[in-house]
């Protein structure tokens, strides 16, 4: 088994058996990072190999001095919101007010409940927009004004798409909490 | 807050949940990622990895350029038929204002001789020797060549320049073709020109002319019209017994020098004012100016002061330096004419006394006095009433104006009726009646 160094100096030199080992060591999570930004699976695939072709072909961009997954998830991040701008414009149909005003009783969400995959199903079914604001703010950890800056977008409106991203994001579990309490999984 | 605890929950979990999670790529994904790859990295060309690919490559490139040299001497280029080709470059240009560019096609040996003895200096002749290959025997046919240089004829009217040169050398071999079969009425003019082509084979199976613009006919008579400036090379192609004949003649079209101009001052006001005449032609290098009074010009911008109010129609004829000429006339120069006449809606006398009603323009800056903008008024009487139709001013001066005084008493402040009659220099009358609100300050 070759270490992460000698993976990467590999892939440095385009060999072909250290990238092979490369995309097999890191294409879960990689994959588990991208799912998180496309509305399905497919997508998500689309994105991990544009990804892999960056890392391929950038891999000399990496210092080596950070964190290498770190590097190759934020290569994935990247290319997710790259991926985000090109197909903007197919999506912008989307009506996004149906999410403004929910009510819900809900307090607290026990961290078993769900599945990551109903998990990313429910972030899979959320608006383009609110789905990046919400990974890079709430799981990626970037402040408003950076998100601003990676999308695009104003401030404010990172601020006020995270704040109705919750919100429908809360409205699809409890409607998920709902269903599985009434139907229990044996 | 709860709110922000609950915020903060729905995150975690998220975070929690997702921040690692792993899902497992379809398998197709990572083959064809590695076909990506592959297909990018042989495209960036990379000289340290040399491989079989670049190898093969470069095996099929000089097997292709090989094959491509050694095949190419077999190609050779073989002649069906000869083209006689004749130039005749007769340049002469037509007044662009004679129309009877007419199709009559005399037969003007003579004149075409004639023309070429006063042109002797600047006609070449040159022969060339076409090998006719089609016959197999390396039989030679010697043609002589005319070659007429563009020579400039200054516009002559009636008198038809004709370009074509009918075949003179018959004397050369019995089995000679003839060597131009373009007869043309104009080999040059002004655009638009229409130009008559004649084809003078005898006999002949069929003909297609190219115009040298874009345009081709199939008659053997056509007539072009040539709408743009420039050289054009026309074309006959004359198919007769089988073989084809090619004779081409040049005409040259000359723009047309477009007359523009415009008056200045607008709204001109006869005959106060000197009109200018602004000249935005292009291409003459000669202008007359009628401006329809009877008095001409040939300067480049002339001013001209009318004697009297009227209608004119005012001319102007560019000519170029080729001879071609174009006409703007404008008619009912002066009809929009800017008489007019005009009164305010509100006036502030002045409050220290009568000032008279007398005014300038330059004086009245404070609109103290009541008085109309005008041009071109001669008869005027305008008279004020009050708001009970009592008559409180008059007057037959223009120049006159009202102060807002009656008797030497400031009016009160209120709305006035005014009514005016009168006629404009054009003798046009003018009746206005209005309001007019006197203020204080």
């Amino acid at each position: 088994m070759m270490s992460d160094q000698q993976i990467i100096e590999g892939c440095a030199k385009h060999e072909r058996r250290a990238q092979q080992l490369l995309y097999d060591k890191y294409s879960r999570f990689l994959l588990g990072v991208c799912l998180r930004y496309a509305t399905d699976k497919a997508e998500a695939e689309d994105i991990l190999q544009d990804s892999f072709l960056k890392i391929f072909f950038n891999i000399k961009d990496y210092s080596g001095t950070g964190s290498f997954i770190g590097w190759l998830r934020k290569v994935a991040v990247n290319t997710a919101i790259t991926h985000y701008h090109k197909n903007l414009k197919f999506r912008y149909h989307i009506e996004i007010e149906e999410y403004v005003s929910v009510e819900t009783g809900v307090t607290s969400f026990e961290e078993d409940f769900f599945t990551s995959d109903e998990l990313y199903k429910v972030l899979n079914d959320l608006p383009s927009g609110y789905r990046m604001v919400f990974n890079l703010y709430a799981i990626e950890g970037y402040k408003h004004k950076e998100i601003a800056e990676m999308l695009g977008i104003d401030t404010n409106t990172s601020k006020s798409q995270y704040s109705r991203a919750k919100a429908a994001l809360r409205d699809k579990l409890d409607k998920l909490r709902t269903l599985k309490s009434n139907y229990p999984a044996e | 807050m709860d709110e922000g605890r609950e915020d903060k929950m729905l995150s975690d979990l998220f975070r929690q949940k997702l921040e690692n999670a792993e899902v497992t790529p379809s398998p197709s994904v990572g083959a064809n990622l590695m076909r990506t790859v592959g297909r990018r990295e042989f495209l960036r060309f990379n000289p340290a990895r040399i491989n079989i690919w670049y190898v093969g490559a470069v095996a099929v490139a000089g097997t292709a350029l090989a094959v491509i040299l050694s095949s190419s001497p077999d190609q050779k280029p073989e002649d069906i038929q000869t083209p006689a080709q004749i130039e005749i470059n007769a340049g002469s240009v037509v007044n662009g204002t004679d129309n009877s560019l007419s199709a009559a096609l005399n037969n003007v040996e003579n004149k075409t001789q004639t023309a070429a003895n006063e042109r002797k200096s600047e006609v070449k002749n040159r022969s060339e020797i076409i090998v006719n290959k089609k016959t197999g025997f390396n039989q030679t046919e010697t043609r002589e060549v005319a070659t007429t240089e563009a020579g400039k004829v200054n516009p002559v009217p009636e008198k038809d320049v004709m370009a074509a040169i009918l075949p003179e050398n018959n004397k050369l071999r019995t089995n000679l073709r003839k060597d131009s079969y373009i007869s043309a009425s104009a080999t040059g003019g002004c655009s638009p020109v229409k130009i008559s082509f004649r084809c003078m084979a005898v006999p002949y199976d069929s003909c297609s002319w190219y115009f040298g613009d874009g345009g081709y006919s199939a008659l053997c008579d056509p007539v072009w019209l040539f709408d743009n400036a420039g050289e054009y090379k026309v074309t006959l192609n004359v198919f007769s017994s089988g073989i084809k004949s090619v004779s081409s003649v040049i005409i040259t079209i000359y723009p047309r020098p477009e007359a523009k101009f415009e008056i200045s001052p607008e709204n001109a006001v006869l005959p106060h004012d000197e009109i200018t005449f602004h000249n935005y032609s292009e291409g003459a290098e000669k202008y007359e100016w009628d401006f329809g009074d009877g008095i001409t010009s040939e300067l480049y911008e002339p001013h001209h002061s009318y004697r009297r109010f009227g209608n004119y129609n005012v001319r102007l004829i560019t000519i170029s330096e080729f001879g071609c000429s174009d006409t703007l006339v404008i008619y009912n120069t002066f009809s929009t004419s800017g008489y007019y006449i005009e009164f305010p809606n509100a006036f502030v006398p002045n409050t220290n006394g009568p000032s008279g009603g007398y005014y300038t323009p330059k004086s009245d800056e404070g609109s103290q006095i009541f008085h109309p903008v005008f041009s071109g008024v001669t008869g005027y009487q305008l008279r004020i009433f009050s708001k009970i139709g009592m008559l409180i001013f008059e007057s037959n001066d223009v120049n006159y104006g009202w102060d807002g005084y009656y008797k030497g008493q400031l009016c009160d402040p209120g709305v006035y009726i005014w009514k005016v009659r009168g006629n404009f220099m054009s003798g046009e009358q003018f009746t206005k009646v209005g309001d007019v609100t006197l203020l204080k300050n």
